[in-house]
C-alpha cells in the first residue's frame, strides 16, 4: 500500500475548507502594506542622510554655516552694531542643533594687495580668520608666524567664480583657472602711513564652505595687535556646525535674532516639512494596510480552523497534540508571510538602487542598499505578525478541544 | 500503568446513582495493568459517560480517576495527548472516523502518530477483519459493520498499556466479532495490555479478571 505522509493526512483534514481568496487578498495587503511602510522609512532615512549631510552631500548638507547680524537701516548707522558680544556666542553655541561656533575675526588694519606682474591689478582689500577646526580643507603650507614673509590665503571659490563668469568676460580680461591663481604672488602692504610691513600673498586653496579671503588666524591677531591694539576685537560673523540644517527649531533660533546666513540650507527645512509629511502619511496609511491584511489573514486563520473543528477535535482524540497542529499551522502558514515579506523587501532594495543612481545626476550619493532602520522596520512587522498569528493559531486551536 | 477510580459521581446523574446500587459509581477501584475487565451497563447507567471519563472528554465528575501517576482532572493538554498517542487506546460506540478519508487514510491517520506499528501489520490486520477491499473507499461510504472493523483495527495501530471499549462489537456478527476478539486478544497480548469492555448485556468475550455492575 503506498504510504502517506502524516503531513498531507493532517492538512487534508485542516486544511481543505480554506478560502484561498482570502488569504491572497491578506497576502497582498501584507504585501502591499509592507512595500508602503519600507518605502516610508526609506523616504525618512534617505533624507535624513541627505541633510544631515552625511555621504558627502557637502553642497546640501553642509552643517557649516556662517551666521551673521542682519544689517537693517537702523543698525546701518551705528557702528558696532552688527558685532557679536561674548553672551551672543554663547546663545548661538546653545542653539538647537549647533555643535560648535567659531569666530570669523577680521583685519581691523588696512591691507593693500596687489600683482607686480600685471601692472594696474592693485586692490584694497580685506582678510578674516576662522579657527582651523572649521576648514573644509586645511592645504599644505596652512600656516603662518611673525617674521615669515609668506602669507598663505584661502579663497572662496564663489569669488573665483564671480571673476570667470561675470567680471572676466565684462572687462574683456582673461579668466583664470584654479592652478594659475596659486601660482601668482600677491604683494600684501599691510599698515598706514610709514607703519606698513609688505608681504607675499599665495593663494594656496578654495573653500566652498566659507565665502571670504581667509588668512591663517595667528596672522591677523598679529596684524590687529601690531596695527590697531585698541580696536576691540569682536567677530560679525560666526561659523556655525550645525548637526542637521533643516531643523525647523534651528531656523527659528535665527530668525528669532533677526541674524542671517547661507539662506540656501535653510530652505531645506521647508523641504523637510513635507518630506516629512509625505513619509509620515505613506507610513500612517501602510500601517493601516498591514493591519488589514492581518486582521484578514487571522480571519481566514481562524476560519479555516473553524471549518475544520469537526475533523481536529478528532484528531485531538486520536492523541495529536494541540502543540503539533498549532505548528503544522504555522508551517503552513508562515512561510506565506515571509514571502509577501521578502517580496516586499526586494521592492525596497530595488528602489534604492534606481533612488541612488538617479540621485547621482543631481550629484548626491545615497547608499545602493537600504540601511539599518529599513531593515529594522522590516524585522519589526515581521516580529509583530509572527506574534499576532501564533496567537490566532494557539487561541483557536484551543477553543476548538 | 495501575487505573484508580476513587468515588466518581458525575454530576448530572448525581441523583439518580444514589438509587442504585452501582459497583463503580462512588466506589474506590484499583486495576492492575493487564487486567481484563467488564462493565456490564445497562441502558442508562452511564456507560458512555464513563468511557468518556476515563479518556479524559469529559470532567464534569466529582471524585477522582488515575492512569498511572496522571490525575484525569489536572492533566494539561500535552500530557492527555500524550497519554491517548500511547498509552490508552479506545474504541467509541460511535467509532468516530474521518468521514472524508478513506479507510487506509483513517488507518494512517493514527499509525504516522506513533509510527509503531509497520505497515505491513496494519494491512495484515485489515485483512484478517476482512476489510482489506474496502481500503480506498470513503469511510462515509462504509457500513456500521465496516466502520466498526476499522475503528477497531486503528485502535491496535499504537502501543497501548489499556484498551477502552464501549459497545465494540455492537454492529458485528458472530463470526466478525470472533474475528475482531482474536486479533484485540493478539494485539493486547503483544502489548501486555489491560482491557477495559463497556456493554449492556454480560458476556464472556475475553477472559475477564473482573465483571463489574456499572
Amino acid at each position: 500500500m503506498k504510504p502517506l505522509k502524516q503531513s498531507k493526512l493532517v492538512s487534508k483534514l485542516l486544511l481543505r475548507h480554506r478560502s484561498n481568496n482570502r488569504l491572497w487578498l491578506s497576502l497582498v495587503a501584507l504585501f502591499a502594506g509592507t512595500t508602503l511602510l519600507l518605502i516610508a522609512v526609506m523616504i525618512w532615512w534617505n533624507f535624513s542622510l541627505i541633510l544631515n549631510g552625511s555621504a558627502n552631500n557637502d553642497s546640501l548638507g553642509s552643517t557649516f554655516l556662517t551666521v551673521g547680524k542682519n544689517v537693517t537701516n537702523e543698525t546701518m548707522g551705528k557702528k558696532n552694531a552688527t558685532l557679536f558680544a561674548p553672551r551672543e556666542i554663547e546663545a548661538v553655541n546653545a542653539a538647537p542643533q549647533v555643535e560648535d561656533v567659531g569666530v570669523l575675526i577680521a583685519n581691523k588694519f588696512p591691507v593693500y594687495a596687489s600683482l607686480s606682474i600685471a601692472q594696474g591689478f592693485a586692490t584694497d582689500m580685506f582678510l578674516e580668520a576662522v579657527p582651523e577646526r572649521f576648514m573644509d580643507n586645511k592645504p599644505f603650507g596652512w600656516m603662518w608666524e611673525p617674521g615669515n614673509t609668506q602669507v598663505p590665503i584661502i579663497l572662496s571659490s564663489d569669488f573665483l567664480n564671480m571673476y570667470n563668469y561675470g567680471f572676466a568676460p565684462s572687462q574683456n580680461l582673461p579668466q583664470l583657472s584654479q592652478s594659475t591663481i596659486q601660482a601668482l604672488a600677491f604683494d600684501l602692504t599691510i599698515g598706514r602711513g610709514i607703519y606698513v610691513e609688505h608681504y607675499t600673498g599665495r593663494v594656496v586653496g578654495f573653500s566652498d564652505r566659507i565665502s571670504s579671503v581667509l588668512v591663517p588666524q595667528s596672522f591677523i591677531e598679529y596684524g590687529n595687535k601690531t596695527f590697531a591694539p585698541t580696536t576691540p576685537i569682536a567677530p560679525s560673523r560666526l561659523i556655525v556646525k550645525v548637526k542637521d540644517p533643516s531643523d525647523k527649531r534651528f531656523a527659528d533660533f535665527l530668525k528669532k535674532n533677526d541674524y542671517t546666513t547661507n539662506s540656501e540650507q535653510l530652505r531645506w527645512n521647508k523641504m523637510r516639512s513635507v518630506i516629512e509629511a509625505v513619509a509620515s502619511g505613506t507610513g500612517l496609511l501602510a500601517i493601516l494596510l498591514m493591519g488589514i491584511g492581518t486582521l484578514v489573514f487571522i480571519l481566514f486563520i481562524e476560519l479555516t480552523i473553524a471549518k475544520a473543528k469537526q475533523s481536529l477535535s478528532l484528531l485531538l482524540l486520536m492523541g495529536y497534540s494541540p502543540r503539533y497542529l498549532a505548528m503544522f499551522m504555522l508551517r503552513r502558514f508562515v512561510p506565506l508571510i515571509f514571502v509577501s515579506l521578502g517580496m516586499a523587501a526586494i521592492i525596497a532594495i530595488v528602489l534604492q538602487g534606481i533612488a541612488a543612481k538617479k540621485l547621482i545626476a543631481m550629484n548626491l550619493t545615497l547608499p545602493d542598499l537600504p540601511g539599518m532602520w529599513v531593515w529594522a522596520a522590516l524585522i519589526v512587522s515581521a516580529v509583530a505578525l509572527l506574534i499576532f498569528v501564533s496567537r490566532a493559531i494557539f487561541n483557536s486551536l484551543r477553543g476548538s478541544e | 500503568m495501575r487505573l484508580s477510580i476513587d468515588h466518581i459521581v458525575p454530576i448530572p446523574m448525581k441523583d439518580k446513582i444514589n438509587e442504585y446500587n452501582s459497583r463503580v459509581w462512588n466506589q474506590q477501584l484499583q486495576f492492575n495493568s493487564g487486567e481484563k475487565l467488564f462493565i456490564q451497563a445497562p441502558s442508562g447507567t452511564g456507560k458512555t459517560t464513563l468511557v468518556h471519563f476515563l479518556y479524559g472528554l469529559r470532567k464534569d465528575y466529582e471524585g477522582s480517576i488515575r492512569w498511572g501517576s496522571f490525575k484525569m482532572q489536572d492533566i494539561d493538554n500535552e500530557q492527555l495527548s500524550q497519554l491517548r498517542a500511547a498509552s490508552i487506546s479506545v474504541i467509541f460506540q460511535d467509532m468516530r472516523l474521518f468521514p472524508e478519508l478513506t479507510t487506509w487514510e483513517n488507518l494512517e491517520v493514527k499509525r504516522r502518530l506513533t509510527n509503531t506499528v509497520s505497515e505491513y501489520d496494519a494491512e495484515k490486520w485489515m485483512d484478517k477483519l476482512g476489510i482489506k477491499h474496502k481500503m480506498d473507499s470513503p469511510a462515509s461510504k462504509l457500513s456500521y459493520g465496516e466502520q466498526q472493523r476499522v475503528a477497531i483495527v486503528r485502535a491496535m495501530l499504537q502501543p497501548f498499556e489499556w484498551l477502552v471499549m464501549d459497545e465494540p462489537f455492537s454492529h458485528l456478527d458472530h463470526a466478525n466479532r470472533q474475528r475482531a476478539i482474536a486479533l484485540i486478544n493478539e494485539v493486547a497480548e503483544m502489548n501486555k495490555a489491560g482491557i477495559l469492555l463497556a456493554d449492556l448485556d454480560d458476556n464472556d468475550y475475553f477472559t475477564y479478571t473482573r465483571k463489574l455492575l456499572l
